[in-house]
Protein backbone atom coordinates (compact mmCIF):
# COMPACT_ATOMS: atom_id res chain seq x y z
CA UNK A 1 0.00 0.00 0.00
CA UNK A 2 2.66 2.67 0.89
CA UNK A 3 4.82 1.32 -2.36
CA UNK A 4 1.57 2.38 -4.17
CA UNK A 5 1.39 5.87 -2.22
CA UNK A 6 4.79 7.11 -2.20
CA UNK A 7 5.43 7.76 -5.79
CA UNK A 8 2.62 9.36 -5.98
CA UNK A 9 2.76 12.00 -3.20
CA UNK A 10 6.71 12.59 -3.84
CA UNK A 11 5.76 12.43 -7.79
CA UNK A 12 3.21 15.73 -6.42
CA UNK A 13 5.88 17.27 -4.80
CA UNK A 14 8.42 17.09 -7.70
CA UNK A 15 5.83 18.05 -9.87
CA UNK A 16 5.10 21.30 -7.79
CA UNK A 17 8.79 22.19 -8.09
CA UNK A 18 9.23 21.50 -11.73
CA UNK A 19 5.96 21.90 -12.80
CA UNK A 20 4.57 25.53 -12.06
CA UNK A 21 1.14 26.01 -12.30
CA UNK A 22 0.35 22.63 -13.90
CA UNK A 23 -1.98 20.20 -11.85
CA UNK A 24 0.81 17.84 -10.18
CA UNK A 25 -1.85 14.98 -8.80
CA UNK A 26 -2.36 14.19 -12.07
CA UNK A 27 1.16 13.56 -13.25
CA UNK A 28 1.33 12.32 -9.57
CA UNK A 29 -1.21 9.43 -11.00
CA UNK A 30 0.36 8.57 -13.62
CA UNK A 31 3.77 7.78 -12.05
CA UNK A 32 1.95 5.64 -9.58
CA UNK A 33 0.65 4.55 -13.11
CA UNK A 34 3.93 3.85 -14.77
CA UNK A 35 5.03 1.96 -11.09
CA UNK A 36 1.84 -0.26 -11.55
CA UNK A 37 3.11 -1.04 -15.30
CA UNK A 38 6.73 -1.51 -14.37
CA UNK A 39 6.43 -4.08 -12.22
CA UNK A 40 2.83 -5.87 -12.86
CA UNK A 41 1.75 -7.39 -16.09
CA UNK A 42 -1.46 -6.38 -17.56
CA UNK A 43 -1.61 -10.10 -18.80
CA UNK A 44 -2.26 -12.61 -15.89
CA UNK A 45 -1.30 -15.35 -18.68
CA UNK A 46 2.01 -13.83 -19.05
CA UNK A 47 3.21 -12.53 -15.78
CA UNK A 48 6.49 -11.02 -16.78
CA UNK A 49 6.90 -7.80 -16.20
CA UNK A 50 9.20 -4.89 -16.75
CA UNK A 51 11.02 -5.03 -13.34
CA UNK A 52 10.97 -9.00 -13.85
CA UNK A 53 14.06 -8.85 -15.67
CA UNK A 54 15.30 -5.16 -14.65
CA UNK A 55 14.90 -5.42 -10.88
CA UNK A 56 18.09 -3.34 -10.44
CA UNK A 57 17.01 -0.16 -9.15
CA UNK A 58 20.75 1.05 -9.84
CA UNK A 59 20.76 0.03 -13.30
CA UNK A 60 17.38 2.00 -14.56
CA UNK A 61 17.91 4.77 -12.32
CA UNK A 62 20.00 6.20 -14.85
CA UNK A 63 17.88 5.39 -18.28
CA UNK A 64 15.98 8.66 -18.30
CA UNK A 65 18.96 10.59 -18.26
CA UNK A 66 20.89 8.48 -21.25
CA UNK A 67 18.20 9.22 -23.50
CA UNK A 68 17.66 9.86 -26.71
CA UNK A 69 20.19 7.00 -27.39
CA UNK A 70 20.44 4.24 -29.85
CA UNK A 71 18.24 1.44 -28.99
CA UNK A 72 20.03 -2.14 -30.73
CA UNK A 73 17.06 -3.79 -32.00
CA UNK A 74 17.01 -6.58 -34.68
CA UNK A 75 18.39 -4.95 -37.99
CA UNK A 76 17.06 -2.62 -39.86
CA UNK A 77 14.92 -2.23 -36.63
CA UNK A 78 17.30 -0.30 -34.48
CA UNK A 79 17.71 3.18 -34.47
CA UNK A 80 17.88 6.55 -31.89
CA UNK A 81 14.79 6.65 -29.81
CA UNK A 82 13.48 8.35 -27.14
CA UNK A 83 12.58 6.92 -23.83
CA UNK A 84 8.90 6.93 -24.89
CA UNK A 85 9.50 5.51 -27.85
CA UNK A 86 11.95 2.95 -26.54
CA UNK A 87 9.14 2.28 -23.42
CA UNK A 88 6.12 2.01 -26.68
CA UNK A 89 8.59 -0.44 -28.14
CA UNK A 90 9.21 -2.60 -25.50
CA UNK A 91 5.22 -2.60 -23.79
CA UNK A 92 4.05 -3.59 -27.72
CA UNK A 93 6.14 -6.41 -27.69
CA UNK A 94 5.78 -7.69 -23.84
CA UNK A 95 2.62 -6.43 -23.13
CA UNK A 96 0.74 -7.07 -25.84
CA UNK A 97 -1.68 -3.47 -24.89
CA UNK A 98 -4.19 -2.58 -27.48
CA UNK A 99 -3.26 1.29 -25.73
CA UNK A 100 0.65 0.97 -25.53
CA UNK A 101 0.75 4.97 -25.65
CA UNK A 102 -0.57 5.82 -22.41
CA UNK A 103 1.33 2.76 -20.62
CA UNK A 104 4.31 3.93 -22.69
CA UNK A 105 3.82 7.55 -21.41
CA UNK A 106 3.20 6.19 -17.44
CA UNK A 107 6.60 3.98 -17.44
CA UNK A 108 8.25 6.93 -18.79
CA UNK A 109 6.91 9.30 -16.41
CA UNK A 110 7.54 6.81 -13.69
CA UNK A 111 11.46 6.34 -14.75
CA UNK A 112 11.63 9.87 -14.91
CA UNK A 113 10.79 10.70 -11.88
CA UNK A 114 13.08 7.73 -10.67
CA UNK A 115 15.86 9.37 -12.82
CA UNK A 116 15.29 12.80 -10.88
CA UNK A 117 18.40 14.50 -10.33
CA UNK A 118 20.41 12.27 -12.56
CA UNK A 119 22.67 14.42 -15.09
CA UNK A 120 21.60 14.18 -18.40
CA UNK A 121 24.06 11.96 -20.73
CA UNK A 122 22.15 11.22 -23.74
CA UNK A 123 23.93 7.98 -24.84
CA UNK A 124 25.70 6.84 -21.89
CA UNK A 125 24.38 5.10 -19.01
CA UNK A 126 26.71 5.32 -15.85
CA UNK A 127 28.46 2.27 -15.57
CA UNK A 128 27.93 0.63 -18.47
CA UNK A 129 29.68 0.04 -21.84
CA UNK A 130 29.91 3.04 -24.33
CA UNK A 131 30.16 1.67 -27.72
CA UNK A 132 31.32 4.01 -30.86
CA UNK A 133 28.97 2.90 -33.19
CA UNK A 134 25.75 3.70 -31.30
CA UNK A 135 27.29 7.07 -30.49
CA UNK A 136 27.92 7.66 -34.29
CA UNK A 137 24.08 7.12 -34.64
CA UNK A 138 23.18 9.53 -31.54
CA UNK A 139 25.56 12.20 -33.25
CA UNK A 140 23.83 11.76 -36.77
CA UNK A 141 20.13 11.90 -35.49
CA UNK A 142 21.35 15.16 -33.72
CA UNK A 143 22.72 16.73 -36.55
CA UNK A 144 19.19 15.84 -38.32
CA UNK A 145 17.73 17.21 -35.30
CA UNK A 146 19.17 20.29 -35.38
CA UNK A 147 18.52 21.00 -38.87
CA UNK A 148 14.56 20.05 -38.54
CA UNK A 149 15.01 22.66 -35.54
CA UNK A 150 16.10 24.95 -37.81
CA UNK A 151 13.25 24.42 -40.32
CA UNK A 152 10.25 24.02 -38.37
CA UNK A 153 11.13 25.56 -34.76
CA UNK A 154 13.79 28.41 -34.83
CA UNK A 155 12.05 30.99 -36.69
CA UNK A 156 9.94 31.46 -33.20
CA UNK A 157 11.93 29.73 -30.71
CA UNK A 158 16.21 30.28 -29.80
CA UNK A 159 17.12 26.84 -29.41
CA UNK A 160 19.16 27.81 -26.31
CA UNK A 161 16.17 29.26 -24.83
CA UNK A 162 13.52 26.73 -25.79
CA UNK A 163 15.90 23.44 -24.75
CA UNK A 164 15.86 23.49 -20.76
CA UNK A 165 11.61 23.05 -21.14
CA UNK A 166 12.74 19.47 -22.70
CA UNK A 167 12.97 18.64 -19.07
CA UNK A 168 9.51 19.49 -17.85
CA UNK A 169 8.57 16.49 -19.42
CA UNK A 170 6.20 14.36 -19.22
CA UNK A 171 3.98 16.99 -17.72
CA UNK A 172 0.94 17.78 -16.84
CA UNK A 173 -1.11 20.54 -18.08
CA UNK A 174 -5.37 21.61 -18.41
CA UNK A 175 -5.96 18.56 -16.28
CA UNK A 176 -3.94 16.51 -19.19
CA UNK A 177 -0.67 14.34 -19.01
CA UNK A 178 1.16 15.03 -22.02
CA UNK A 179 4.60 13.60 -23.53
CA UNK A 180 7.34 16.37 -25.09
CA UNK A 181 6.50 14.18 -28.16
CA UNK A 182 2.90 14.39 -28.60
CA UNK A 183 3.88 18.21 -28.11
CA UNK A 184 6.02 18.41 -30.33
CA UNK A 185 3.46 16.61 -32.84
CA UNK A 186 0.30 19.11 -32.19
CA UNK A 187 2.44 22.28 -31.79
CA UNK A 188 2.53 23.18 -35.58
CA UNK A 189 -0.73 22.15 -36.77
CA UNK A 190 0.25 23.63 -39.86
CA UNK A 191 2.95 21.31 -40.45
CA UNK A 192 2.66 17.79 -41.14
CA UNK A 193 3.11 15.84 -37.56
CA UNK A 194 7.17 14.30 -37.48
CA UNK A 195 4.64 11.46 -35.69
CA UNK A 196 5.24 10.24 -31.94
CA UNK A 197 6.88 7.90 -33.02
CA UNK A 198 9.08 8.65 -35.80
CA UNK A 199 12.76 9.21 -36.41
CA UNK A 200 12.27 12.74 -37.13
CA UNK A 201 10.72 13.74 -33.46
CA UNK A 202 13.41 11.43 -32.00
CA UNK A 203 15.85 13.72 -33.71
CA UNK A 204 14.61 16.93 -32.55
CA UNK A 205 14.66 15.65 -28.79
CA UNK A 206 18.11 14.29 -29.47
CA UNK A 207 19.04 17.78 -30.22
CA UNK A 208 17.61 19.74 -27.66
CA UNK A 209 19.07 17.15 -25.14
CA UNK A 210 22.30 17.51 -26.69
CA UNK A 211 22.11 20.70 -25.65
CA UNK A 212 21.35 19.91 -21.45
CA UNK A 213 23.98 17.23 -21.02
CA UNK A 214 24.74 18.01 -17.34
CA UNK A 215 22.03 19.49 -16.07
CA UNK A 216 19.61 17.36 -13.56
CA UNK A 217 16.45 15.11 -14.94
CA UNK A 218 13.34 16.81 -13.71
CA UNK A 219 15.50 20.36 -13.01
CA UNK A 220 12.79 23.06 -13.28
CA UNK A 221 14.38 25.47 -16.46
CA UNK B 1 75.58 -18.09 -43.12
CA UNK B 2 75.86 -16.71 -39.87
CA UNK B 3 75.00 -12.75 -41.54
CA UNK B 4 71.82 -14.47 -43.04
CA UNK B 5 70.45 -15.71 -39.69
CA UNK B 6 71.20 -12.55 -37.71
CA UNK B 7 69.19 -11.14 -40.57
CA UNK B 8 66.43 -13.00 -40.31
CA UNK B 9 66.33 -12.53 -36.28
CA UNK B 10 67.01 -8.85 -36.81
CA UNK B 11 63.60 -9.15 -38.97
CA UNK B 12 61.41 -11.05 -36.81
CA UNK B 13 62.21 -8.95 -33.81
CA UNK B 14 61.39 -5.40 -35.89
CA UNK B 15 58.04 -7.22 -36.81
CA UNK B 16 57.70 -8.04 -32.96
CA UNK B 17 58.16 -4.43 -32.30
CA UNK B 18 55.86 -3.38 -34.56
CA UNK B 19 52.86 -5.48 -32.83
CA UNK B 20 50.62 -3.66 -30.81
CA UNK B 21 51.19 -4.14 -27.03
CA UNK B 22 49.27 -7.08 -25.80
CA UNK B 23 48.97 -8.73 -29.18
CA UNK B 24 50.24 -12.20 -28.06
CA UNK B 25 47.80 -11.98 -25.40
CA UNK B 26 44.57 -13.91 -24.89
CA UNK B 27 41.39 -12.07 -25.74
CA UNK B 28 38.43 -13.53 -23.29
CA UNK B 29 35.35 -13.21 -21.72
CA UNK B 30 34.94 -14.85 -18.54
CA UNK B 31 32.18 -14.27 -15.63
CA UNK B 32 29.82 -16.07 -13.62
CA UNK B 33 26.03 -16.59 -13.63
CA UNK B 34 23.95 -16.91 -10.73
CA UNK B 35 20.26 -16.78 -9.29
CA UNK B 36 19.48 -13.20 -7.56
CA UNK B 37 19.78 -15.50 -4.47
CA UNK B 38 23.49 -15.66 -5.22
CA UNK B 39 22.97 -19.55 -6.35
CA UNK B 40 25.64 -20.55 -9.35
CA UNK B 41 23.66 -21.53 -12.12
CA UNK B 42 25.01 -23.92 -14.88
CA UNK B 43 23.99 -23.30 -18.57
CA UNK B 44 25.10 -21.77 -21.55
CA UNK B 45 26.25 -18.29 -22.90
CA UNK B 46 26.48 -17.62 -26.43
CA UNK B 47 27.72 -14.44 -28.59
CA UNK B 48 26.71 -12.55 -31.13
CA UNK B 49 29.51 -10.48 -32.73
CA UNK B 50 29.34 -7.11 -33.17
CA UNK B 51 25.84 -4.79 -32.35
CA UNK B 52 23.85 -7.10 -29.86
CA UNK B 53 20.35 -9.03 -31.73
CA UNK B 54 21.73 -9.14 -35.04
CA UNK B 55 21.92 -12.54 -35.33
CA UNK B 56 25.47 -12.80 -35.82
CA UNK B 57 26.74 -15.91 -33.46
CA UNK B 58 29.58 -16.64 -32.97
CA UNK B 59 31.53 -18.09 -29.88
CA UNK B 60 29.89 -19.84 -26.71
CA UNK B 61 30.78 -21.79 -23.88
CA UNK B 62 29.10 -24.07 -21.83
CA UNK B 63 28.53 -22.65 -17.77
CA UNK B 64 29.57 -25.00 -15.39
CA UNK B 65 27.78 -25.98 -11.76
CA UNK B 66 29.93 -23.48 -10.29
CA UNK B 67 28.87 -21.09 -12.45
CA UNK B 68 32.14 -20.09 -14.06
CA UNK B 69 32.55 -19.98 -17.83
CA UNK B 70 35.09 -18.51 -20.32
CA UNK B 71 34.95 -18.06 -24.05
CA UNK B 72 37.94 -16.91 -26.06
CA UNK B 73 38.01 -14.71 -28.38
CA UNK B 74 39.83 -14.15 -31.81
CA UNK B 75 39.37 -10.42 -31.66
CA UNK B 76 38.09 -7.97 -29.58
CA UNK B 77 35.50 -5.73 -30.39
CA UNK B 78 31.66 -5.30 -29.37
CA UNK B 79 29.62 -9.18 -28.71
CA UNK B 80 26.34 -9.63 -27.35
CA UNK B 81 26.04 -11.98 -24.74
CA UNK B 82 23.31 -14.17 -24.44
CA UNK B 83 23.31 -16.30 -21.07
CA UNK B 84 20.95 -19.49 -20.49
CA UNK B 85 20.40 -21.55 -17.65
CA UNK B 86 17.08 -24.02 -17.84
CA UNK B 87 14.05 -22.72 -16.13
CA UNK B 88 15.54 -19.19 -16.20
CA UNK B 89 14.79 -15.73 -18.29
CA UNK B 90 17.67 -15.64 -20.69
CA UNK B 91 19.65 -12.38 -20.43
CA UNK B 92 21.01 -10.29 -23.40
CA UNK B 93 23.77 -8.11 -22.25
CA UNK B 94 26.10 -5.35 -24.93
CA UNK B 95 29.45 -6.10 -23.64
CA UNK B 96 32.95 -4.89 -24.90
CA UNK B 97 36.11 -6.63 -25.29
CA UNK B 98 39.80 -5.04 -25.24
CA UNK B 99 41.82 -7.24 -27.90
CA UNK B 100 44.47 -9.13 -25.70
CA UNK B 101 42.34 -8.39 -21.73
CA UNK B 102 40.14 -10.54 -20.67
CA UNK B 103 36.66 -9.17 -19.95
CA UNK B 104 34.73 -9.94 -16.63
CA UNK B 105 31.01 -10.47 -16.33
CA UNK B 106 28.52 -11.61 -13.58
CA UNK B 107 25.18 -12.03 -14.76
CA UNK B 108 22.17 -12.26 -12.80
CA UNK B 109 19.27 -14.26 -13.91
CA UNK B 110 15.96 -14.25 -12.88
CA UNK B 111 13.31 -17.66 -13.16
CA UNK B 112 10.77 -18.18 -15.39
CA UNK B 113 7.33 -17.45 -13.23
CA UNK B 114 5.55 -19.64 -15.65
CA UNK B 115 6.60 -22.02 -18.38
CA UNK B 116 3.16 -22.16 -20.27
CA UNK B 117 4.43 -19.39 -22.60
CA UNK B 118 7.73 -21.18 -23.44
CA UNK B 119 8.35 -22.16 -26.70
CA UNK B 120 8.72 -26.16 -26.59
CA UNK B 121 11.55 -28.30 -28.47
CA UNK B 122 9.63 -31.47 -29.49
CA UNK B 123 12.34 -33.30 -31.33
CA UNK B 124 15.92 -33.39 -32.70
CA UNK B 125 17.60 -35.34 -35.48
CA UNK B 126 20.80 -36.00 -36.69
CA UNK B 127 20.50 -37.32 -40.34
CA UNK B 128 23.07 -37.36 -43.62
CA UNK B 129 22.52 -34.64 -45.88
CA UNK B 130 21.18 -35.75 -49.11
CA UNK B 131 22.85 -33.56 -51.44
CA UNK B 132 26.07 -33.68 -49.88
CA UNK B 133 26.70 -37.14 -49.62
CA UNK B 134 29.19 -38.06 -46.95
CA UNK B 135 29.83 -34.39 -46.47
CA UNK B 136 27.51 -33.14 -44.52
CA UNK B 137 24.78 -34.20 -41.60
CA UNK B 138 21.41 -32.26 -41.06
CA UNK B 139 21.21 -31.21 -37.84
CA UNK B 140 16.84 -31.17 -37.45
CA UNK B 141 15.25 -29.03 -34.10
CA UNK B 142 11.24 -29.46 -34.27
CA UNK B 143 10.03 -26.06 -32.52
CA UNK B 144 6.49 -24.76 -31.52
CA UNK B 145 6.21 -21.93 -29.41
CA UNK B 146 2.42 -21.60 -27.65
CA UNK B 147 1.95 -18.03 -28.32
CA UNK B 148 3.12 -17.96 -32.13
CA UNK B 149 6.02 -15.25 -31.49
CA UNK B 150 8.83 -17.17 -32.10
CA UNK B 151 12.26 -14.96 -32.62
CA UNK B 152 15.39 -15.80 -34.40
CA UNK B 153 16.97 -17.56 -31.39
CA UNK B 154 16.46 -20.83 -32.43
CA UNK B 155 20.09 -21.71 -31.59
CA UNK B 156 22.32 -24.54 -31.83
CA UNK B 157 25.97 -24.60 -29.86
CA UNK B 158 28.52 -27.25 -30.51
CA UNK B 159 30.51 -27.40 -27.61
CA UNK B 160 33.57 -29.40 -29.16
CA UNK B 161 34.23 -26.24 -31.35
CA UNK B 162 33.17 -23.77 -29.11
CA UNK B 163 30.05 -21.88 -31.84
CA UNK B 164 26.88 -20.70 -31.71
CA UNK B 165 24.85 -21.40 -34.85
CA UNK B 166 20.98 -19.66 -35.64
CA UNK B 167 19.24 -22.56 -37.21
CA UNK B 168 17.38 -22.06 -40.84
CA UNK B 169 13.43 -21.54 -40.26
CA UNK B 170 11.04 -24.18 -42.19
CA UNK B 171 10.32 -20.79 -44.55
CA UNK B 172 11.04 -17.26 -45.16
CA UNK B 173 11.10 -14.97 -42.51
CA UNK B 174 10.79 -11.22 -43.42
CA UNK B 175 12.81 -9.90 -40.45
CA UNK B 176 14.12 -10.47 -37.10
CA UNK B 177 11.73 -8.95 -35.40
CA UNK B 178 9.17 -10.83 -37.55
CA UNK B 179 6.91 -14.06 -35.78
CA UNK B 180 9.22 -17.04 -36.78
CA UNK B 181 7.17 -20.12 -37.87
CA UNK B 182 6.94 -23.15 -35.92
CA UNK B 183 8.22 -26.36 -37.89
CA UNK B 184 11.38 -27.99 -38.09
CA UNK B 185 14.45 -25.68 -37.82
CA UNK B 186 17.78 -27.02 -39.65
CA UNK B 187 21.37 -26.59 -39.43
CA UNK B 188 23.75 -27.81 -41.94
CA UNK B 189 27.43 -29.10 -40.33
CA UNK B 190 29.97 -29.88 -42.62
CA UNK B 191 31.82 -33.38 -41.87
CA UNK B 192 34.02 -33.88 -44.22
CA UNK B 193 36.85 -33.92 -42.63
CA UNK B 194 35.54 -35.75 -39.21
CA UNK B 195 31.74 -36.48 -38.40
CA UNK B 196 30.08 -34.52 -35.52
CA UNK B 197 29.45 -36.18 -32.44
CA UNK B 198 25.86 -35.46 -31.25
CA UNK B 199 26.62 -35.13 -27.75
CA UNK B 200 28.66 -31.78 -28.26
CA UNK B 201 25.49 -30.25 -29.61
CA UNK B 202 23.38 -28.31 -27.29
CA UNK B 203 20.14 -26.17 -27.96
CA UNK B 204 18.17 -23.38 -26.51
CA UNK B 205 15.24 -21.51 -27.97
CA UNK B 206 13.91 -18.31 -26.82
CA UNK B 207 10.59 -15.94 -28.32
CA UNK B 208 10.37 -12.46 -28.79
CA UNK B 209 9.56 -12.15 -25.23
CA UNK B 210 12.55 -13.80 -24.15
CA UNK B 211 10.54 -16.86 -22.61
CA UNK B 212 13.34 -19.27 -23.16
CA UNK B 213 13.22 -23.47 -22.94
CA UNK B 214 14.90 -25.00 -21.00
CA UNK B 215 18.69 -26.41 -22.44
CA UNK B 216 18.39 -29.58 -24.40
CA UNK B 217 21.82 -31.48 -24.13
CA UNK B 218 22.43 -34.87 -25.05
CA UNK B 219 20.39 -37.80 -25.43
CA UNK B 220 18.50 -34.69 -26.97
CA UNK B 221 15.02 -35.86 -25.34
CA UNK B 222 12.89 -33.29 -24.04
CA UNK B 223 11.71 -33.40 -20.53
CA UNK B 224 8.33 -31.31 -19.46
CA UNK B 225 9.67 -27.71 -18.28
CA UNK B 226 9.61 -26.92 -14.44
CA UNK B 227 8.73 -23.86 -12.46
CA UNK B 228 11.98 -22.84 -10.14
CA UNK B 229 10.85 -21.22 -7.05
CA UNK B 230 13.24 -18.49 -5.92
Amino acid sequence: MIRSIAPGLIAVVWAGQALAGAPGGSLGQLIAEGEQRWTRSPDPRNPVACATCHHDPDETRGWAASFPKYRPLPPPEGRVMTLLQANAEAVRRHYGLADAERAALAITAYLTWRGAGVPVSPGIVSGQPVFDGRLRALAESVGRGEWLYARRCQSCHDPGAVAPAALRFPRAANGQVESLEGFLGRHRPDLPSPGRDGQPTADVIAFLMSRLAGRPVGGAP
Amino acid sequence: MTRTVLSISLALWLMALMLPPGADAVTAITGMMRSQSGQPLPGLVLLEKGEIHNNRWDRGALVDASGRFRIELAEGGQYGLHAYSSGYIYKPNAVRVETGATLEVEVVLVPEPTRANDPVIKRVEFVPSETRKGKATIIKLEVSDPNGDLGPQVLAFNAAAGRAFAMAPPRWVWSLKSNYPDGVYQLEVDVSNAPTEPRDWHFVVADHKCNTTDILSFPHEPKPPQVIRP
